[in-house]
Formats: C-alpha cells, sequence, structure tokens
C-alpha cells in the first residue's frame, strides 16, 4: 500500500498561510450572486443564515482537523485508503477526485457566463475557456508554491470588497433587514442550506494539511480564515440586504454585481467591468486549488507527470464546458453541485470521523491483543 | 518537466563549448622552460606567433627579458628589474626571486603558464642553463580615473564609480569595508580571455547556501570568453529565459558594500564597470541607494511613486486602449466629448495608434541612447515636438494618447535599476496588444500571467517576490515603504542562510549544472 | 520549457483566430445619451433617443430618432439602419417618460432597463409634462446636446435635493417593492428652457398625481435626511412684531438640515407618528422683529413648526388619497409588526385608512450677522 506521503521541506507553507488558503477556496464566483438563493428561503433573515451556515463550517472544520491529526501527515487519500482499504479507499478517491474537477467546471462555466452577460455578450466561450485554462496551466506547472502565492494576492483583492461595497450604502434602507427572526425555521435552515455552494471550499484543508510545518497551529488559522470570509460574505449580505428591495433582490442574478454598477468614480464609471475582469485573479487560486487536490488524488491511484496530467485534465474540462452553454444548463449544473458540494463537505466529515474513530478502536484494541499476546 | 530542464542544460552547454578535452589537448602541448637561450625564445615565438609588440631584451649574454610592450610598467621594469639584474652574469632564478624589488615575483617551469602571465603584464626572465624563468609581475594597466556614477547617479551620497579595473574596485570596497571578514574568491574565466572574477561576501553574514551556489556555478561555467559581468550574470542566473533580471548590476561601490553588509554575495568582473550583486528580489530593484540617504518619510513617498509609476507605465496606455475600444461605458460623461472629439479624424483603432506612438518614443529614446550626448538631446526635444505635434495635425494620432504616452515613457525612467526599466518599458507592448484585442479581460490577462511569472523567479534560490511573498513581516519596513532606520532589520531575511526554510520551487531552483 | 512555451504561444495564437471580442471603438459608435419613451398607438411605444456622434471636423453632433415599434430593442435597429455608426447604449444617462405612458405604467420599460446588463443602474428617471418627445426635439438656446443638458439639470437638481433622487436603481427597488410605489421628478419645456416642475406619484408602476416644485422640500423632509434648503415663510404677526400693522411677516430661513422619526404607534388603525427634526438659520426677517429676545425665537419656531406641519400634513394626505405609498410606511408597518405577512393588495387595503400625526420641531440654530 503506497499511504506515505513524500512532501519534501520546500514545498511546506508556513500555518498563518492558511488563513489566506481557507479564503482563496472559499471565495470565488458564488460571492457574485448569492444574495438570491439564500434570500428565497431566508428573506431579511438572510445575514442570520450566513452566520448560521458559517457556524455549521466552522463544526465541519473542527470536525476535519480533529479526522487528520489522527493520522498523521496523511491528507484525506491517504486515511481513506487507511481506513477502506485499498480498493473501496481508492474508490473514494476517484469520487473526491470528480467532485474537484466538478467544482472546477463550476466555477469557470460562471464566471464565462458571467463575461458573457456583462462585459462581451460576443465573445467565444471556447476562448475564455482556453485563456483561463492557459494561465491554470501555467499556474499548476510552477508547483504548490506558486498556487498559494496567487491565494495570496487574492487575499488583498477580497479584502477590497467589502470597501469598496461602502459606496452603495448610501441608498441602503435599514427597514429591509426588519423584522429580525421573523420568518420560520424551516426556512432560515433552507437559507443555510442554500449557503452551501457559496462557502465550499474549505474541505481542501484536507488535503494540505500534509503541506503545513506547524500542524498544531493548522485549526487557529482555519477558523481565523473562516472568519475573515464570513466577514466578506456577512458584508455583502448585509449591503444587499438594505440595498435592494426583497422582491428585486429575488430576480437579480448577480446582485453583488448589480450593486458595484451604481459606483462611478472621476475618472472610471462603470466599476463592475473592471472588477469583473479582475475577478480572474480570485478564481484563479480557487482553480488552481481544486485541480491540485485533483492531482494529488490522481497520483494515489496512478502515477502521472504534473504535466501530463495537468495538459489532459485541461482538454478534457474544455471539452467538457463546450456542452455547456445556456444559462439553464448553468443553473442546472449548479444545482446539482450545490447537492453533491452539502453531502461531500457537510455531512461526510462526520461519518468519516466516525469511521475513523472505529478503526483507531479497533487498531488499538489489535495492539493491545498482540502486546498480551 | 524535469526532462526539459535536462535538454535545456544540454543546449546551454553548448553555447560554452566542451572544453575539458581542448584542455587536455593543451595539457598536453606543454611545454617546458627550455635552458637554451635561443630555444626558449623561439618557443616563445611559436606560442605567440610572434606578435610585434613582443619585446626581448638581451641584458646580459645569460640573461634576457621577455615581455609584451604596454602592458608591463615602464618604469618600474627600468628601475627595478632592470637595474637589479645589471652586473649579475651567473645567477639563479630563486636568486633573483630574493633581490628584486617588486610585490609579486614568482618563478615557473612550465612555458603556457609563463606566457599566459606574459600576457597579462609580466616580464619572463630567463637565465640561460635554467630550466626556470622568473615572473616579474610589473604590469600596468591603462584605466580610466575614477568617475562620478553616470547611470545610478543620486543627489545625496557618495559620487564614485567602479571602474575597468578589478584592482581599484577591490581596493574600493574595501576602503568601505574594513572586515577580516571580508572574503575574496578568485576565479579566471573564459580560455580567450582569461578574465579575473572575484567573488566577494562577509563570512559570517553572507548566507553558506549563497556562497556555495554562486561558487558553483561560477566554476562550472566552460565559456570561450568573458568580457562583462552582465554576460557572467546572465550565465549564473537561476532562469536565464525570463524577462526579468535577477542579479543586481550596479556601478555603485557604496550599493555594492550594502548589498555585502545586508548578506548577499558580490562578484566583480574584471574590465567591468559593473558589479553584480545576487540574490536579488524584484522589489529591490525599484530601490535606490539614496533612499537610505532621504529622511525616510521623503523616501517613503519615493518608493511609492516609483511603484505607482511602473504600475501606469505598464498598464495606463493598455488602459485607454481597451477603455477606447471595448468599454465606452466606463469614459465619465465629462471625458466623453474631449475624447472622442480628440479621436475623431484618427483612421485607426486605437491598438495601432498607441503601438505607433509608442514605437515612436522607443525610436526617440534609442537614438537619443546611440548619439553624442548634446546631439541626442536635441534629437529628444526636436524629435518629440515635431513628431508629436505633426502627428496630432495630420489626425493620426490623438493629443490626449499623447500626453498617455509621453506620462508611460517618463514613468518607466523612474526605475533607478537601467535593466529594469527597460524590461518594464518592453512589458507595455503585449499588454497592448492584449488590450487591444480583449479589453480589460485581456489587461487582466497579462497582469495574471506577470504575477504568476513573477512567483515563479527566483534568485539563487531565493524566492523573487519576498517579502509579500512568502510574507515575511520583519523585512516589511524595508521594501516598498521605507520606516525609521532604527525599525529596519540589517540584514534582510531573505538572504539569511538555511535554505531549508524558505526555499524556492523545485523546478526553478539551483542550477546545478 | 521551451516546448511548453511554444506550444502555450500556438495555443494563443489560434485563440486569436477563434475569439477576438467585438469592439466598439468610442468615435464609431452612435451614443445614446437619452431616450424618451411616449405612448403610440396600438399598444406600441414610441421612442426618442439622443444619438451623439463625432465627426471628422472634431465636431460633436447630436441626432435625435423617433421610432414607434412594440419593444425597445426593435426601435434600436430601426435607429441603427438610419444611423451611420452602430448604436450603443452603455453611456445612457437619463430616460424619460412621457405623461400619458406614465399613466398607462412604466412596468414593461422598466423590467427591460433592469435586464440589460449594458445599461448602468445609477441613470436618473423623470416623467415628462406632455410628451417626452416633444421635449427632445424642441429648439432651445445655447443647448447643443440635449441629453447632457437634462443630465445636468436633473444631476445637479437631485444634489442639491432640490428634486428627489430618481436613479434607475431606487425607482426599480420602489417599484418592485409590495410596499412602497416611486417617486419621479417631472420635468417640463418651458418655451425656450427645460425645468423641473414637479414631482410625479405613483401607485404600482403608474403616475397617479403629481405634486407642484414648491411642495419638494417637503417632500424631502418626509422622506428621509435633508441637508440644505431655502424656505419662505409667512408668520402671523401676533406677539411677535412691535408694530401691529402687519398681519403677516414673511420669513426666511436656509441651511435647513433635517431628519425625520417614524413610529407605528398602533398597527391596528394604522396610526404613524411623524416627526421631522428641523435646524435651520434665521435669513430674512422684517426689521421691526428683534431676534436678541428668546421668547421671540420661541415663537417664530413656533410659527414655523405650525406652517410646516400643516404643509407636511397636506401632502401626506393627498400621498394617501392617492394610493401612492411613497414614504415608506408600508415597509416599517412590516418591519415594526411581526409575523404580519403583508401582501401587496391587503397593504394598500390597510394604506386607505391610515392616520398620521404629523409632529415638526424646528430650531433656529443661528441667525445673521446683525441683530
Amino acid at each position: 500500500m503506497k499511504n506515505s506521503l513524500h512532501i519534501s521541506l520546500n514545498q511546506k507553507i508556513n500555518a498563518f498561510l492558511l488563513i489566506v488558503i481557507v479564503n482563496a477556496c472559499q471565495i470565488g464566483v458564488g460571492i457574485h450572486g448569492f444574495q438570491r438563493v439564500v434570500y428565497q428561503d431566508a428573506k431579511q433573515d438572510a445575514w442570520i443564515a450566513v452566520i448560521l451556515s458559517f457556524i455549521y463550517a466552522h463544526f465541519v472544520a473542527f470536525i476535519m482537523i480533529k479526522t487528520l491529526k489522527m493520522f498523521q501527515d496523511q491528507d484525506l487519500y491517504g486515511i481513506h485508503q487507511m481506513i477502506f482499504g485499498k480498493y473501496f479507499g481508492n474508490f473514494l478517491n476517484s469520487l473526491y477526485v470528480l467532485y474537484c474537477s466538478f467544482a472546477f467546471v463550476s466555477i469557470i462555466i460562471n464566471y464565462k457566463e458571467v463575461i458573457n452577460t456583462w462585459v462581451f455578450p460576443h465573445l467565444a466561450s471556447s476562448f475564455l475557456y482556453i485563456s483561463l485554462l492557459i494561465i491554470v496551466i501555467y499556474t499548476f506547472t510552477g508547483g504548490f508554491r506558486i498556487i498559494i502565492g496567487i491565494s495570496t494576492i487574492n487575499f488583498l483583492f477580497t479584502l477590497a470588497i467589502p470597501i469598496i461595497l461602502l459606496v452603495p450604502l448610501k441608498y441602503a434602507n435599514i427597514n429591509s433587514l426588519l423584522p429580525i427572526l421573523d420568518n420560520d425555521m424551516i426556512n432560515l435552515l433552507k437559507g443555510v442550506y442554500s449557503m452551501t455552494f457559496t462557502i465550499a471550499g474549505f474541505e481542501l484543508i484536507n488535503f494540505i494539511y500534509p503541506n503545513v510545518k506547524e500542524k498544531s497551529k493548522v485549526g487557529k488559522y482555519v477558523h481565523i480564515g473562516l472568519l475573515t470570509t464570513l466577514f466578506v460574505y456577512l458584508t455583502t449580505m448585509l449591503i444587499a440586504l438594505t440595498y435592494f428591495n426583497g422582491e428585486q433582490l429575488n430576480k437579480l442574478i448577480w446582485a453583488t454585481l448589480s450593486m458595484l454598477s451604481m459606483i462611478k468614480l472621476p475618472f472610471f464609471e462603470r466599476i463592475e467591468i473592471l472588477i469583473i475582469c479582475g475577478w480572474m485573479i480570485i478564481i484563479l487560486p480557487n482553480l488552481c486549488i481544486y485541480l491540485w487536490a485533483a492531482y494529488r488524488g490522481v497520483i494515489r491511484i496512478k502515477s502521472i507527470s504534473p504535466n501530463k496530467f495537468v495538459w489532459s485534465f485541461s482538454i478534457v474540462i474544455f471539452i467538457l464546458t463546450l456542452f455547456i452553454n445556456t444559462r439553464s444548463q448553468i443553473e442546472m449544473v449548479n444545482n446539482i453541485f450545490s447537492k453533491i458540494a452539502f453531502i461531500i463537505v457537510f455531512i461526510y466529515p462526520f461519518i468519516l470521523f466516525i469511521f475513523a474513530l472505529i478503526k483507531k478502536l479497533f487498531t488499538k484494541r489489535k495492539v493491545q491483543n498482540d502486546e498480551t499476546i | 518537466m524535469k526532462s526539459m530542464k535536462k535538454n535545456l542544460k544540454k543546449k546551454l552547454a553548448g553555447i560554452k563549448d566542451k572544453q575539458p578535452n581542448q584542455q587536455n589537448q593543451e595539457n598536453q602541448e606543454d611545454l617546458p622552460i627550455y635552458p637554451n637561450k635561443n630555444d626558449f625564445i623561439k618557443s616563445v615565438k611559436d606560442k605567440t606567433h610572434s606578435p610585434a609588440d613582443l619585446i626581448i631584451r638581451y641584458v646580459s649574454p645569460t640573461i634576457t627579458i621577455v615581455y609584451i610592450d604596454n602592458l608591463v610598467d615602464v618604469q618600474s621594469l627600468n628601475e627595478l628589474v632592470l637595474n637589479g639584474l645589471k652586473d649579475k652574469e651567473s645567477i639563479t632564478p630563486s636568486e633573483i626571486h630574493s633581490i628584486l624589488p617588486i610585490p609579486e615575483i614568482n618563478l615557473s617551469i612550465k612555458l603556457n603558464k609563463s606566457i599566459n602571465e606574459m600576457l597579462i603584464g609580466a616580464a619572463l626572465i630567463h637565465i640561460v642553463g635554467q630550466p626556470e624563468v622568473v615572473i616579474a609581475k610589473i604590469s600596468s594597466y591603462q584605466s580610466r580615473g575614477l568617475a562620478a556614477p553616470e547611470n545610478e547617479s543620486q543627489v545625496i551620497g557618495a559620487q564614485i564609480a567602479f571602474n575597468e579595473n578589478i584592482n581599484t574596485n577591490l581596493s574600493l570596497i574595501r576602503r568601505y569595508i574594513t572586515n577580516p571578514n571580508l572574503c575574496n574568491e578568485k576565479f579566471t574565466l573564459g580560455r580567450h580571455t582569461q578574465t579575473t572574477v572575484s567573488m566577494l561576501y562577509i563570512h559570517g553574514i553572507a548566507a553558506e547556501t549563497h556562497v556555495n551556489t554562486v561558487r558553483q556555478r561560477i566554476s562550472d561555467l566552460n565559456i570561450a570568453d568573458l568580457i562583462d559581468s552582465a554576460v557572467l550574470a546572465e550565465l549564473i542566473e537561476d532562469n536565464s529565459f525570463s524577462i526579468f533580471p535577477q542579479m543586481l548590476l550596479t556601478e555603485r561601490p557604496d550599493r555594492f558594500s550594502d548589498g555585502l553588509l545586508s548578506g548577499k554575495v558580490g562578484i566583480v568582473v574584471n574590465g567591468s564597470s559593473m558589479a553584480i550583486l545576487c540574490p536579488y528580489t524584484f522589489f529591490e530593484f525599484f530601490q535606490s541607494k539614496e533612499d537610505q540617504n532621504l529622511r525616510w518619510p521623503i523616501a517613503t513617498f519615493v518608493r511609492l511613486l516609483r511603484f505607482v509609476a511602473v504600475f501606469l507605465s505598464i498598464f495606463l496606455t493598455p488602459i485607454y486602449v481597451a477603455s477606447l475600444t471595448f468599454h465606452y461605458e466606463v469614459i465619465p460623461q465629462p471625458l466623453l466629448v474631449p475624447l472622442s472629439e480628440s479621436r475623431a479624424k484618427v483612421p485607426f483603432p486605437p491598438i495601432i495608434e498607441a503601438l505607433f506612438l509608442e514605437l515612436i518614443i522607443e525610436l526617440l529614446r534609442e537614438a537619443g541612447l546611440r548619439l553624442p550626448t548634446k546631439v541626442g538631446q536635441t534629437i529628444g526635444i526636436v524629435g518629440g515636438i515635431v513628431l508629436g505635434t505633426a502627428a496630432v495635425q495630420a489626425g493620426i494620432t490623438s493629443n490626449i494618447l499623447i500626453i498617455i504616452i509621453a506620462l508611460c515613457a517618463l514613468a518607466s525612467f523612474t526605475t533607478p535599476n537601467y535593466t529594469m526599466g527597460n524590461v518594464i518599458r518592453v512589458l507595455r507592448f503585449p499588454t497592448i496588444v492584449l488590450a487591444g484585442f480583449w479589453g480589460y479581460y485581456g489587461i487582466m490577462l497579462a497582469f495574471c500571467i506577470l504575477l504568476i511569472h513573477l512567483l515563479k523567479q527566483s534568485s539563487l534560490g531565493a524566492p523573487y517576490t519576498a517579502p509579500y511573498y512568502p510574507p515575511r513581516f520583519k523585512d516589511w519596513p524595508d521594501s516598498i515603504i521605507r520606516l525609521p532606520l532604527l525599525l529596519i532589520k540589517r540584514k534582510s531575511v531573505n538572504t539569511r542562510g538555511g535554505n531549508s526554510e524558505h526555499p524556492i520551487n523545485e523546478q526553478n531552483g539551483g542550477k546545478k549544472v | 520549457m521551451k516546448q511548453f512555451k511554444l506550444i502555450v504561444s500556438l495555443l494563443l495564437s489560434i485563440v486569436l483566430v477563434i475569439g477576438c471580442a467585438d469592439p466598439k471603438i468610442l468615435e464609431r459608435v452612435g451614443i445614446v445619451t437619452l431616450i424618451g419613451y411616449d405612448a403610440g398607438e396600438e399598444d406600441k411605444v414610441t421612442v426618442t433617443s439622443v444619438v451623439r456622434q463625432v465627426n471628422p471636423d472634431y465636431q460633436s453632433t447630436v441626432n435625435t430618432h423617433t421610432e414607434t415599434e412594440a419593444t425597445g430593442e426593435k426601435t434600436r435597429l430601426k435607429v441603427n439602419l438610419e444611423s451611420s455608426k452602430k448604436i450603443v447604449a452603455g453611456q445612457m444617462r437619463v430616460v424619460l417618460f412621457g405623461e400619458d405612458i406614465a399613466k398607462e405604467g412604466l412596468d414593461e420599460m422598466l423590467h427591460a432597463l433592469i435586464m440589460n446588463s449594458e445599461i448602468s443602474t445609477s441613470i436618473y428617471v423623470a416623467v415628462v409634462e406632455d410628451s417626452a418627445q416633444t421635449l427632445i426635439e424642441g429648439q432651445y438656446k445655447n443647448v447643443t446636446d440635449i441629453g447632457q443638458h437634462i443630465y445636468g439639470i436633473i444631476e445637479h437638481n437631485i444634489e442639491q435635493q432640490n428634486a428627489v433622487s430618481s436613479t434607475l436603481h431606487e425607482v426599480v427597488r420602489d417599484f418592485y417593492s409590495p410596499l412602497r410605489d416611486p417617486l419621479i421628478p417631472i420635468v417640463k419645456k418651458n418655451g425656450e428652457n427645460i425645468e423641473i416642475s414637479g414631482t410625479a406619484l405613483f401607485h404600482k408602476g403608474a403616475m397617479v398625481g403629481e405634486f407642484p416644485i414648491e411642495d419638494t422640500l417637503y417632500l424631502m423632509m418626509v422622506r428621509g435626511k435633508f441637508r440644505h434648503g431655502t424656505l419662505e415663510l409667512e408668520l402671523p404677526s401676533e406677539g411677535l412684531s412691535a408694530k401691529d400693522d402687519l398681519e403677516t411677516i414673511p420669513i426666511s430661513i436656509d441651511s435647513i438640515k433635517s431628519y425625520r422619526q417614524m413610529k407605528l404607534v398602533d398597527p391596528a388603525v394604522p396610526e404613524f407618528d411623524l416627526k421631522v427634526i428641523v435646524q435651520c438659520r434665521l435669513l430674512e426677517i422684517h426689521s421691526s422683529i428683534s431676534t436678541a429676545d428668546r421668547t421671540i425665537v420661541e415663537k417664530l419656531e413656533k410659527g414655523i413648526n405650525k406652517i410646516l406641519e400643516s404643509e407636511i400634513s397636506r401632502i401626506v394626505n393627498k400621498s394617501i388619497e392617492l394610493h401612492s405609498d411613497h414614504f415608506g410606511f408600508g415597509e416599517k408597518y412590516r418591519a415594526d409588526t411581526r409575523n404580519a405577512k403583508l401582501t401587496e393588495e391587503e397593504w394598500h387595503e390597510i394604506y386607505k385608512n391610515l392616520k398620521v400625526n404629523v409632529k415638526v420641531q424646528s430650531t433656529i440654530v443661528r441667525d445673521g450677522v446683525f441683530e
């Protein structure tokens, strides 16, 4: 069983970089229009749904890190193989690789849709895919540290979002938030569920964990990372809720971008056009980390050079995306993805944790038995 | 990836010839010193193909002096050597060695070595019957005097620059750093040029790994010739294919010494007035030595200004092109009328217009650079004004674009380092093309590629984008800002040893041939 | 590495062939700066657009086009057929609606405007007294670009709070809100001038009435924060002046700063308390009145309160009569009552019986340099 994972020291990162990684993984295309899906169920309490979903995410992250700490220096793929044996473990691994690829596709098509709607209605989508894939390949071949480097820069950009959004506050109407909690709990929970597509991404710490130098600090920094993301999402949600009317929010596909279109600078208007193009740097680490996680899974099953992998992966993705063209297809992909993401990110860690506990107990007893004999 | 690297290395080796074999041949041909006078002279003449400036002087029937005219110091030849050898008929080389009052004097039994020494300014003293020659080093170098730095001039600070003589340069550095730990390792590079190269570092401050890497890379070089330090820098860089320089070339001894004191490794090449400093990060290229001499708020302002200038220089023209070609929505209403009216007559799309004007600016710059100073200035002014005005009147460019292009050109000259300034200027062209094809999306594409490229680079294995990535907060006070000196750590974290801490990625790492 | 770069450049060149964005070069497009909608015959809409183009003599020309079609996009096509340059709408600044179409309802047009990502939500919306077409096609002195001119008029008046703010975003927000109605300023052609002449009240998407321009100040006071305004009032003279020959005293106040508080006192009726807190400066007053006397100032304040109260009540009641809830009573009602689950129809039923108690509390912060 090829379980041990050799990570040379120069592929390791400082634990505090987990803040930017978690941030980079979680903030992507979802933030453009998550307000609408959450509002549909949670109404004016959508912001509470955001907070609740993050509380849940903190809990999930806690369990994930607990599981990871049981198996030292292993990523999720290794843990699968250790718990479930080679064959079933590899099966689960390939499912996870598929999930990562799915996330990759979902991000790339959503971004393409935004570009095509707001900036270049006639630009060939194949060009957008190829250009994005090329920079992803270019980043990926640089190795893990380059990917994290891009995430670091992306962190600055994401923190700028709430600051930019202070401008539309001029039109805010605080009455839209009232009355607080005047809603069924069920609807609120539905809203929480709708947030999952948006805040999925922190499950990638499962794979980054072995690359972190100070294992003991992982938990702390992951939670700080989640908090910074919460800050970004919460401000975006609150501003959107007060800026728009509820019914209007229900119909807006990209509420965040619509808010941005109001901002005028003395030398620059329609700032959303620039920001949408600049969003490339925000989805880039997103794409790269998912790709990297998929690669980590693939080499467990079949050893392949990163170069070969990234090229073949890109070609497959490119062909796949060519079949997804219309808005309704994209909506469908998003719906399926949000369901899968909920299961994989928010439910599966608990199952895995239980299995891991059982496994630990079992091996301990075995060791004890061995000792007594 | 790895195999590609190997191919690359092979190709690189091609540039540097395959020397070891040739060396062997030469070794086989290495002749002894003939005790017979005539044989010796003949062998020297054969070896050097009897050049016109080879002087053979018979001091006495037994003693012959051979040297190359103009390479030796005539005064010391006459006063020290000739005087010292006067009336000495039967004397052994070791006796000469002890009596001649010359600082550096050697004995050799190898013809090749002696001739090589002669070619760099020694006089060979041959005594009949002795299979040995005395090598009296009385070389005289023709070099210019020390002058003020021209390329890296600054208002406050030392006004002295390196010149082409390695000895002068080394003495300048030793004047700045009086420390027994200042190590000087000598190499001789280039089969045809035998250029002396000195590697300098301060033991205990410079990281051992960096010193070893530089030593390794220099001694692994197999090159036929080496004229300038810029060539050496390119040959020992981490990634010679990158557009960005990874080592600093400086003509300022104070900057060089400052680099050594902060833990960098320096290389001085004989015959070149620019010394090499490494490892260097991207951000350090935008620092000037003068920043340390200014008050910190002013230095910070100047540094920030430079970074804004770099950003403007690369992206302002592309933003203009993209806005006018695709994103007319972003133009504020007060600007809409002047912009569209200034372009009313222009028959080309903005991308052609911008490229055309950039080309003019580059031509003016290149022409001004190649011409003598006085003519160059005239060309710059006349060309700029006449061409600009005429172009606007003829209606092939808009006057707003001329302002933008001029601003960009100006901004690119604020970079304190000439090589980096060139890079900044050139980067504009692909960005303009991308902007002209895909608007802001294209600009963003260029930005991302640039960013990833920068992240991928390394200098001697140290990350190129430090101290921002990987984040090294201790170095932040002296990066794109400069805080008071009290807050600045003298030794940059980036140059510290123990590569295990923050090495660069494997692929681009240590160029170990 | 070399191979890798070769592949990248190869790919890029392929991409270059297949995908290049469609250019809209600034001087080669006709930029629509203003658009006016009027009701046409048979459910069709007459669209008048102001298109700015640049010709090689460094001159911008402004043309107006009028087409009557069922959808906006179809009119754009027609305008394109007439124009030498491609027509684009990304620089549009103002949308005007004729009175007739405003009374019919703006639903479809607002929907079309907000759907189009080309159009910013920061553009201004205004209603034209009479028809938009005559206003746009009219000849005005010293006005070369009618689009820019109208934009300037609306923008600076909104900034000065002389007119209600009516960006497309605000109008659409109020329009889509079940509990609130939009308020849009009215512009009018007055001989050779264009002026803002009042404010149109809407019920859902349809215009139901208007306020004259003099009422704008009171409207702004009730709508929210108010920063700078000037007001001339005539106070009854009793007890104020030493001379009794004046029946009323004209005073002028400026630098009015006000904010309002809205409170739901009784959800059953429903009954609202509307309190407007005003701070102002006394600018002009009859010479016989001494403002050094504190009691007189208090009396003045009381007088101001009374007049403002009656004016504001009048405006609020008129709005209620016209079923136009543009002050946001509905939103306040929903925000303050739990489990209300108010629908649009229910609210409009309730709104008819709305009772509003207006209270104004004014303070004269300072007067001039001479008492």
